[in-house]
């Protein structure tokens, strides 16, 4: 698995906002990612030093289509911690 | 805030206005403040979303300009309070940096008159005559709206009024198929064709005849232009126009309280009398108030005469529309763009402003008001002449408040032209006065 597909996009709500102040980014990543990938691809991509990752696997939503029910795909989210003063600006929306 | 006062001219102040870094800030954080609340951006809350993400999301334009159009008007107002001008219209304004701003505005001052010596102001009148021989000319042209037409039995000339049968062709192709066509032989006359008219001179009564006339090739109708057409024509009647005597009876037909030549004369005499009294006066008024401009210093910001432009154009379209043109079709008709009409327009526009400046200048200097019972005066005179079951309503549509003033402002100036006239009346009579003492 290349390093570019690791980290699918930012994500940038108003939770995410609240945790970038204590230099926590939260990302969507692929499913397969390990957190040393992850830790590996941040700091590849954004050149800053990676100190923790945290991965969950959010699990998807029951959605109603027209009479069946059905699920949207659960995703793995990836919240990483970086050296104090690093910054990452999300500039390209991946 | 940094204001520089470029120059003055023509009623014009050219300010330029630097805003500073600490204005630029508060300006951008206002805007950020408003804008959060407004935008729906994915992820967040109205009014949650942090700067840099709510400056993405918009994006840098959108909230340079919004900024400008919070910021420019009021800099613009605490500028002119600053300088102390007097701005009667709107600014132009020209952004020219954004980081800083920067913009310069064109502040419309109010207009300076300083009328020149206007009581020394005369005007040479024009003596109004009426002679006894334009009285003739109306009387002829009166004999001939009324003449009748006679069939004669003679060879047709100019003037004569003919029944045609009449077969043409251009290039083989029909063109006028007409029986029984009345045609008056007019010299030189461009219909059909020219020279039309003088084929037919010398034709007797049923005579025929054949000949082709070729149409210019500056012709109006571009598609007849320098085409020939073949006509066959035969005459079954020949009419002469007999010319009524003037007699007492024509006087009682052109006017039927009129019982006498005499009358008659009496009554186109008076009517070319007033008619060129109105005319002189009309004249000698509007000479008086250019002697006024030509004597003063008018100076006005260019605004006045765009909106005095737009008010002729208006005009010109509302004139159009009432002959049920519209106005692009009237552009297109003169071949004109709209601009180039705008631009045509200046030099009117431009000397009405200064006139009517100027008057206004006057009727200040004069005194001259207007009361609120003229304008009642004014609008009962109006009012006098509409039919019973109209007048109320009209009374109504003059007595609004907007109606009253534009009513007022037509008295003062209506006053002030009489003013000027007398003025111009007077110290030329003075001076003559003054001569002949010597």
């Amino acid at each position: 698995m290349h390093l570019y597909d690791v980290l699918r996009r930012p994500l940038v709500t108003e939770k995410n906002a609240i945790l970038q102040m204590g230099g926590k980014y939260a990302f969507e990543v692929a499913g397969v990612a390990t957190k040393p990938q992850i830790r590996q691809a941040v700091e590849q991509a954004f050149k800053v030093t990676v100190t923790a990752v945290n991965v969950m696997t959010v699990p998807g939503k029951e959605r109603r289509v027209g009479r069946r029910q059905a699920r949207t795909p659960s995703w793995k989210k990836a919240i990483v911690t970086l050296q104090p003063g690093d910054k990452i600006e999300f500039f390209e929306n991946v | 805030m940094k204001i520089t006062n470029d120059k003055t001219e023509n009623s014009e102040t050219y300010l330029t206005i630097e805003m500073d870094s600490t204005e630029m800030e508060e300006a951008s954080g206002n805007v950020y403040r408003r804008l959060v609340k407004q935008v729906n951006i994915p992820g967040f809350r109205k009014g949650k979303a942090p700067r840099p993400v709510l400056e993405r999301f918009v994006g840098q334009e959108r909230l340079l300009s919004d900024m400008l159009e919070d910021l420019v008007p009021r800099a613009y107002e605490k500028a002119i309070e600053e300088q102390q001008l007097e701005a009667i219209a709107q600014p132009k304004i020209e952004v020219i940096e954004t980081d800083p701003v920067k913009f310069q505005a064109v502040v419309p001052l109010k207009p300076v008159v300083n009328l020149g010596d206007y009581q020394q102001i005369q005007v040479a009148e024009e003596p109004v005559e009426v002679t006894e021989e334009t009285v003739d000319r109306v009387i002829e042209d009166l004999r001939h709206q009324y003449a009748t037409w006679e069939p004669v039995e003679r060879a047709a000339q100019m003037d004569d009024l003919l029944n045609l049968d009449v077969e043409s062709t251009i290039d083989g192709e029909p063109y006028i198929n007409q029986k029984g066509a009345r045609y008056r032989l007019i010299a030189e006359s461009q219909t059909p064709v020219p020279g039309f008219a003088e084929q037919l001179v010398g034709m007797n009564k049923d005579d025929e005849k054949e000949f082709n006339l070729q149409f210019p090739e500056d012709y109006a109708q571009s598609e007849l232009a320098g085409k020939e057409a073949v006509f066959k024509v035969s005459v079954p009647e020949i009419n002469e126009e007999k010319l009524p005597e003037v007699t007492d009876e024509f006087a009682t037909q052109v006017e039927a309280e009129i019982g006498s030549v005499e009358e008659l004369r009496d009554r186109i005499r008076s009517d070319l009398q007033n008619r060129a009294e109105d005319r002189t006066r009309m004249d000698f008024e509007q000479r008086a108030i250019e002697a006024v401009v030509e004597i003063s210093e008018v100076e006005f910001p260019s605004v006045l005469v765009e909106t005095e432009i737009h008010r002729l154009m208006e005009d010109q379209a509302r004139t159009l529309r009432m002959q049920g043109l519209s106005f692009e079709q009237y552009l297109i008709s003169a071949r004109k763009t709209e601009e180039e009409l705008h631009e045509e327009l200046r030099p009117i526009a431009t000397k009405r402003v200064a006139e009517s400046l100027a008057l206004m200048k006057l009727s200040e200097e004069e005194n001259i008001e207007v009361e609120e019972a003229d304008i009642d005066a004014e609008i009962s005179r109006v009012t006098e002449d509409t039919a019973e079951d109209r007048k109320e309503e009209l009374r109504k549509t003059l007595n609004t408040p907007q109606m009253r003033e534009s009513i007022q402002t037509t008295l003062l100036t209506r006053k002030t032209v009489e003013k000027l006239v007398e003025i111009a009346r007077d110290s030329g009579e003075t001076e003559t006065s003054q001569k002949e003492e010597k």
